[in-house]
């Protein structure tokens, strides 16, 4: 029995920092009414800015997050608006694509500026926490509450504050949105600022956990996606469930089946999700 | 008199053959040969020492003047470590530079992939690659290695651990054709030594986490986990076992525990890490000048291979009737095999063969380099080392 | 030089094969799939594995992947049908995934990581390297253009007009009485098949295969080819096809000559350099170069392009 709430503390701490991208990534989707790829190398970037913070400039971890934020949440929107932007005139599955292969280009950016190895930030090792039986490790649990802050913020940012009533209004009904004369361009852009900002943290906070590479971003992108569809593409609360979710079922997969086909979880979810509830659990109408 | 006749005919004899056009002879005045190494890639921290190792060897060879009169031209090709480009850099150095032997490859499976294409153009192969497979391929003599196979290293290290006092281990391996026969070998030897072997976990090495495997290595508490991966991985699972609180000892490989590894970890992590590498030979007097020529230290394993497969070349292709794959193949046993006038390097023994000696025997830097029918060494000598405040210190040779 | 052309070219013709499967199944279907690379994979184990382990004759490995990837890939049309753009995207990547996932880790069945070596070929003993290439060249080349014709003719049937009905709208095409999810599932079996194909002959061209082989990247640069060319015109799969993988192979060269840079920043060069291209093009002719004209309301009752 304590196996299966190792199993499950296991997860939903990794389940926590896949949360922030996949929430990015939603965001995105809501406003935008498209899929994003490219936040993986996006999350790679926000992991590479924090290692460069942390280790070359000697920043402390607050700012190297928040570093990791900008920087990410820049590039992010720059990016888009320069590549994907035109594409999105010719319609989703062209900006889809656009977006793959931005991706490809964003992460071999980091891959020439860094090479392939990886890279650990200055954070000393330390022994686990023992709580009730269960380890939980010290880093992890800081990362937790970084990744828990940054989400709850920006909930409150989405129902308190203009813009996120403007996100809002444009998310559920662009043409309704455009008549109430919200820029949905200037929306747009803060938007996919944020939700890169996001992905930027979640990136730093996975160098955090265990180290960076250039393949960071590729790693998340099929288990973000399938949390994203799990809870409800579009939807907040549904991605950090869908994240909660993948995470434990990667655990279960690896100590169940075998750690080597932990990947193939993100991708049985998916299908399973599909074939029973195909709008998620938080769907929106 | 006799001798300006002679002089005379000899210089004349000379001047004619040096103006006779260089297609007209038989064969090219060079003999090709090929280096078919990591230069990239996750064995990319070898490739380039085993490449300046053969170099050194070829040059000096031919700064004696060669083989039989013939220079020596090597071409280096990176595979990437990476079969499919190892295989396209193979055909280059086989259709388009004519190689008669390809030294040096590292990854096994880039030796497997590469392999037939040798023995079907009859070009000699010499691999330091460790996958038991590898000599079992119907490769007609055309390959040796100077790698011990996974069975006799495990040997060794099953045999090393019972002598530690290990009664039960666990086995955490990488995702690697590696992974199945290191189990079955290591758990054999300790049974019949008297421990067990409690399982082993294999993992797919593109994690940047192992906290479940570790979780289940750690279950049944062994007195000691073997960590069967490489610098990137092992890097990881040294942390994360820190974490978890583990106790036991542990055991790795020489070539995951290396310099980097080492300086990216703090010394409470890695202390009391066992190192295992087959072990070089790091008295001998070449070993010092190879460390010297390449300006380091220690001689990693890899390139003291890389130096011995150049130099058993070298040597084969003295005693050849021809100088071609074929000629390799069929020579390259007169030159290892024990028995007659030692030799510890190429130059010393095409001296010797050319001034009569019957039968020379090269003992290398890596080891004996005795070689049983299907190309394999039949003996190693393993080094055991452990890490002490973050250096490794000697703990026994056997 | 001319080996490696001739070994460049076998691989363009059968990744355009792989265009041209992709082509039918998203440019004609409607059905987007970012795994194709999954049954080109498939296919080139299964009759790797049928020839090396079964001694199965060639052409009987050939069939035999071509059949038992052409009934996965229905089962996957048939139980994605209704799939929108982007989950169908992700869907396929994925697949394509896992059965990379498999080669690598069913050690027992696929020898894992190490791959499938001394994949025999007919003629291949008898003939010399370059003669052979030359063979499997021709014999590429030869596979592409019936696949083109094939496809072609598929094109102008009238299963290739219901399928374009039904990817231009789904409900007018159902009231028509089209039934979509037979239609797409064969559209994806007849695509895997071929794709099968492909994957067989490169396993025996190219005499040995690895998961590594296989990588996700190669699925995306057919679906940039696919976009590039026109998305369900065939031509213009196949002209996609060459302008990425001359651009892959082409920029190897352009990056020897910045020798100031490390193996693994060439290596990057080259990836941004196709990504960013593609981009750009796909900015200035979002439909391709050879786009497929778009029928107007008006002229619904005439035969498409």
């Amino acid at each position: 029995m304590s196996e299966a709430a190792q199993l499950a503390v296991n997860g939903l701490m990794s389940g926590s920092l896949l949360m922030l991208p996949a929430i990015g990534f939603s965001l995105i989707y809501g406003v935008l009414r498209f899929p994003n790829f490219a936040v993986a190398s996006i999350a790679t970037i926000g992991g590479f800015s924090a290692y460069v913070a942390n280790v070359f400039f000697h920043w402390p971890l607050p700012v190297s997050i928040a570093f990791a934020f900008l920087i990410a949440g820049s590039i992010g929107v720059g990016s888009d608006f320069l590549l994907l932007r035109p594409l999105r005139k010719a319609g989703i599955v062209a900006a889809a694509i656009g977006s793959l292969a931005l991706n490809i280009f964003l992460e071999n950016v980091v891959r020439f500026s860094f090479g392939n190895d990886l890279r650990g930030l200055n954070v000393p090792i330390m022994r686990d926490v023992v709580v009730l039986g269960l380890h939980v490790g010290r880093q992890q649990v800081f990362n937790v509450a970084w990744a828990a802050t940054a989400a709850i913020i920006l909930f409150l940012l989405l129902k308190n504050s203009r813009i996120g009533k403007q996100m809002r209004a444009v998310a559920d009904n662009p043409m309704l949105a455009r008549i109430q004369r919200i820029d949905a361009l200037q929306v747009g852009n803060i938007t996919t600022f944020i939700a890169m900002g996001l992905a930027g943290i979640g990136g730093a906070l996975l160098a955090l956990d265990t180290s960076v590479d250039p393949l960071l971003g590729f790693r998340i992108l099929l288990p973000l996606f399938a949390a994203c569809v799990i809870g409800g593409i579009g939807s907040f609360p549904g991605a950090v469930v869908g994240a909660a979710i993948i995470g434990i079922g990667e655990e279960m997969a690896a100590v169940l089946w075998s750690p080597a086909y932990r990947t193939g979880v993100g991708f049985i979810a998916i299908v399973i999700t599909l074939m029973i509830r195909p709008s998620g659990i938080f769907s929106r109408q | 008199m006799l001798v300006d006749r002679r002089q005379a005919i000899s210089s004349l004899a000379a001047l004619f053959a040096a103006a006779l056009p260089r297609a007209s002879l038989a064969q090219s005045s060079t003999i090709e040969l090929g280096a078919l190494v990591p230069l990239t890639g996750s064995g990319g921290s070898y490739g380039p020492s085993m490449a300046e190792s053969i170099k050194w060897v070829l040059q000096n060879v031919n700064d004696a003047g060669g083989i039989n009169g013939r220079k020596l031209n090597l071409t280096v090709e990176d595979d990437q470590t990476n079969p499919d480009s190892g295989v396209r850099a193979a055909r280059k150095l086989i259709d388009v530079n004519k190689v008669v032997a390809i030294m040096a490859t590292w990854a096994s499976s880039v030796t497997t992939a590469v392999a037939p294409l040798c023995w079907e153009s009859h070009t000699f192969l010499t691999t330091d690659s460790g996958a038991d497979s590898i000599t079992q391929l119907p490769h007609q003599g055309y390959l040796i290695r100077t790698e011990p196979t996974t069975t006799l290293i495990m040997t060794k290290i099953g045999n090393f651990l019972a002598d530690i006092g290990v009664k039960k281990a666990f086995l955490i391996s990488a995702q690697t054709p590696f992974a199945a026969p290191a189990k079955a070998v290591l758990g054999k030897v300790l049974a019949s030594r008297g421990g067990t072997l409690l399982g082993q976990v294999v993992y797919d090495r593109d994690k940047t986490s192992f906290r479940s495997e570790i979780d289940l290595a750690m279950k049944d508490k062994p007195d000691l986990i073997f960590l069967d991966g490489y610098t990137p991985d092992v890097t990881i699972l040294l942390g994360d076992l820190f974490r978890a609180g583990y106790d036991g000892k542990k055991i790795a490989r020489g070539y995951a525990v290396n310099e980097k590894l080492l300086s990216s970890l703090p010394p409470n992590v890695t202390e009391g890490v066992f190192t295992v590498v087959p072990s070089p030979e790091v008295g001998s007097a070449t070993y010092k000048s190879l460390a010297q020529h390449l300006n380091v230290t220690e001689v990693d394993p890899y390139t003291c291979e890389a130096f011995d497969q150049a130099n058993l070349v070298c040597l084969a292709l003295q005693k050849a009737t021809q100088p071609t794959g074929t000629g390799i193949r069929d020579a390259i046993h007169a030159v290892s095999d024990p028995g007659g006038t030692v030799v510890y390097g190429a130059v010393d023994g095409i001296k010797a063969l050319r001034s009569g000696t019957r039968k020379i025997k090269y003992s290398g830097v890596s080891g004996p380099c005795i070689f049983n029918q299907i190309g394999d060494i039949v003996d190693v000598k393993a080094r055991f080392e452990q890490v002490h405040n973050g250096k490794p210190t000697l703990f026994k040779i056997t | 030089m001319i080996h490696y052309l001739l070994d460049v070219g076998t691989y363009v013709a059968l990744m355009a094969i792989v265009g041209l499967s992709l082509n039918l199944m998203w440019g004609m279907a409607g059905m987007i799939n970012l795994g194709m690379i999954g049954f080109f994979a498939s296919g080139a184990y299964i009759a790797a594995l049928l020839t090396t382990k079964l001694h199965a004759g060639f052409l009987q490995g050939l069939l035999a992947a071509g059949l038992a990837v052409a009934i996965m890939a229905w089962f996957i049309g048939y139980i994605t049908w209704r799939l929108r753009g982007d989950y169908l995207a992700v869907v396929t990547l994925g697949f394509s995934e896992f059965i990379r996932l498999i080669a690598s880790n069913e050690i027992w069945l696929t020898n894992g990581t190490d791959g499938i070596s001394n994949i025999t070929a007919p003629f291949r003993s008898s003939l010399s390297p370059l003669a052979f290439s030359v063979a499997a060249f021709s014999v590429a080349v030869a596979c592409l253009l019936v696949a083109l014709l094939a496809f072609q003719r598929l094109c102008y049937s009238p299963f290739g007009r219901a399928l374009r009905a039904i990817r231009d709208d789904e409900e007018v095409a159902w009231t028509a009485g089209k039934n979509s999810r037979a239609m797409k599932a064969t559209a994806f079996a007849i695509g895997g098949f071929s794709s099968a194909l492909a994957g067989a002959l490169y396993a025996h061209f190219n005499s040995y295969i690895a998961p590594d082989s296989f990588l996700p990247l190669l699925s995306l640069y057919i679906v940039f080819a696919v976009t590039i060319g026109g998305r369900g015109n065939m031509r213009g799969a196949i002209v996609g096809t060459v302008l990425i993988v001359a651009f892959t192979e082409g920029t190897r060269f352009l990056v020897n000559y910045l020798t100031f840079l490390q193996p693994v920043q060439g290596a990057a060069l080259r990836e941004m350099t196709v990504s960013l291209a593609f981009l750009l093009i796909l900015i200035y002719l979002p439909r391709g170069i050879f786009p497929e004209r778009m029928l107007s309301w008006r002229f619904a009752g005439k035969p498409a392009q």
